[in-house]
């Protein structure tokens, strides 16, 4: 069972990012430029923590361990990005542009999650999704695992070869954990958060790669804990949670914890925080997203939040 | 004069490195003695006492049968009596703790290369007690309370043990706790601490070569670390112990 100490933790970190994330979209940070197009100059400017906001606020609706203030504030973050997202329209836009893009899908799927659905995206994601190329397109192995994660939770009826797919990542190999390095790092942990469904499904992870995890999972947090890597700290410790009982205990949490601004300010890692609020948004809305998704997996996955119910069939 | 002790310790530490570096050659099978001919200089006599069980490594490992060097014997002997151990200051002081592991490893090593019933005269004070082998400093090895990463460093400092013919409470807890050496092995290998994840990767290569499980497989990971250590010869020996230990080939 989860330590309370942990779980009080949880629940500080993500209550508290959430209020920085929520506060800052209420600023205007996270908006799309005016006139944003179907292919942006640089997508991982706005475009892309639209979805890292949907995310967090899915998770937290999905989960329902968050007080009525937070679940306020989650439904507010998601309808942000859902009207930036001109309720779909660009998404759809951008798909129907690029057949072999997944990110229109991979940013739909959080607000899919939360109850919000375009039926001319869905029909084109259905029609997408038998086409040869659209499966066999070149990519990472764990991005291959996004796409199976977003269609399968977005309810596009395929067949997916799961342990085949998880066979193919750096972790499913189980390798020599020694040789790991910062950006395996995230490899890792979103192999684990697309097997399990953002820790919804525990059991989606082979047994012998969750046995892995729990072996080396506290030699990770540990170093990159020193490294003041906190944006990573936070995801590992999200994996931590996702296959079942947490096993890195509380020091790390505490060490999260204590570098958290007052306001919720969750810094990516050691370097000192941009005084422009716009840079400090932009340096560091991942990690309260990550802060967020890290809190609310464990306070779910430790008091039982029921899986979530199967993705209602594309209208 | 605060200048003499640390030029002190810097000459024993040359010595420690040079009488590693014979260790090394020898285990290597390039020959020549791992101490040479008696009398030898206090800094060598102390670089002996520095190495412990580790001058009998290459007796120990060579696989040939034959005796034990008389030089290493006698040296080892000697050295313990010119620099007596400390009294130990309970397990936190770890330094006088794992010499006195030492003492105990080097007194059972000298027992049985000198044949049954002489170990009892070699044993440090405090730990002799009837028979051939003297008693354990802590009869229950270091203790492990759940905290992996303080324990393995504690594990690194008594690297020296793992050799074949030592078995004892330290054993007994790297078998019991063999993820957590792992795990230590893996974040020293990380940080780039070469000296103690070489001396982890012992204790890793001792479990393989006494077929216990092992979390880790020690042979990629001595290779790494031979290939981006220190450049020390006293890490290079333990890495070259523990590739002998894991493989039975020569280093």
């Amino acid at each position: 069972m989860t330590d309370n100490h942990v779980l009080s933790l949880a629940q500080q970190l993500s209550s508290r990012a959430l209020d920085w994330l929520h506060a800052a979209h209420r600023s205007g940070f996270g908006a799309l430029p005016a006139g944003a197009a179907v292919d942006p100059t640089d997508p991982d400017d706005a475009y892309k923590p639209i979805g890292e906001a949907a995310l967090a606020g899915s998770l937290i609706l999905r989960d329902g361990v968050a007080g009525p203030r937070g679940m306020q504030a989650a439904q507010e973050m998601l309808d942000f990005g859902w009207r930036q997202l001109r309720s779909g329209d660009l998404l759809y836009e951008r798909q129907l542009r690029h057949t072999l893009l997944t990110d229109p899908m991979e940013t739909y799927v959080h607000f899919v999650r939360a109850g919000y659905r375009h039926r001319a995206l869905d029909e084109l994601l259905g029609a997408l999704a038998g086409l040869r190329s659209v499966h066999v397109s070149e990519m990472l192995p764990n991005r291959r695992l996004a796409v199976a994660n977003a269609r399968r939770t977005i309810g596009i009826d395929q067949p997916v070869d799961w342990p085949a797919l998880a066979a193919a990542t750096w972790l499913g190999a189980l390798p020599e954990p020694w040789a790991v390095d910062w950006s395996t790092g995230y490899d890792i942990t979103h192999t684990v958060f697309h097997l399990t469904d953002w820790g919804a499904l525990p059991d989606g992870l082979p047994a012998p790669v969750a046995a892995y995890l729990r072996d080396w999972l506290p030699v990770w947090v540990d170093i990159w804990l020193e490294a003041g890597q906190w944006d990573l700290v936070g995801e590992l410790l999200a994996v931590d949670s996702c296959i079942g009982e947490p096993v890195c205990g509380s020091e790390p949490w505490e060490q999260l914890a204590s570098v958290q601004h007052p306001d919720g300010l969750t810094p990516r890692d050691a370097d000192p925080v941009d005084g422009d609020p716009g840079t400090a948004f932009k340096d560091n809305e991942h990690t309260a997203v990550v802060a967020v998704v890290a809190g609310t997996v464990t306070l779910a996955r430790a008091l039982g939040a029921a899986a979530p119910p199967a993705a209602p069939a594309p209208a | 004069m605060p200048v003499a002790e640390p030029s002190l310790r810097d000459e024993y530490a040359a010595a420690a490195e040079r009488v590693a570096g014979r260790a090394l050659e020898a285990l290597r099978g390039l020959g020549g003695a791992v101490v040479p001919a008696t009398p030898l200089p206090r800094a060598e006599l102390a670089a002996v006492r520095v190495l412990g069980p580790d001058v009998f490594a290459p007796w120990l490992l060579s696989g040939t049968g034959e005796p034990c060097e008389p030089a290493v014997l006698e040296t080892a002997a000697d050295a313990r009596v010119v620099f007596p151990a400390g009294v130990p200051n309970g397990a936190a002081d770890q330094g006088t703790s794992a010499l006195a592991w030492s003492d105990w490893a080097v007194a059972l090593l000298l027992a049985r290369a000198r044949g049954p019933g002489t170990g009892e005269a070699d044993a440090p004070a405090g730990t002799r007690r009837r028979g051939a082998a003297p008693a354990p400093p802590e009869p229950n090895g270091p203790p492990y309370r759940g905290r992996w990463h303080p324990w393995s460093l504690r594990m690194a400092h008594l690297a020296p043990l793992a050799l074949p013919v030592l078995d004892g409470p330290v054993h007994d807890a790297a078998r019991r706790d063999a993820l957590a050496l792992a795990r230590g092995a893996v974040r020293a290998t990380l940080r780039r601490d070469h000296r103690t994840a070489a001396r982890l990767a012992r204790w890793l290569a001792w479990l393989a070569h006494t077929g216990a499980p092992c979390p880790v497989e020690p042979e990629p990971l001595l290779s790494a670390l031979a290939l981006t250590g220190d450049g020390s010869a006293r890490t290079h020996l333990h890495l070259a112990i523990a590739r002998r230990l894991s493989t039975g080939r020569r280093p």
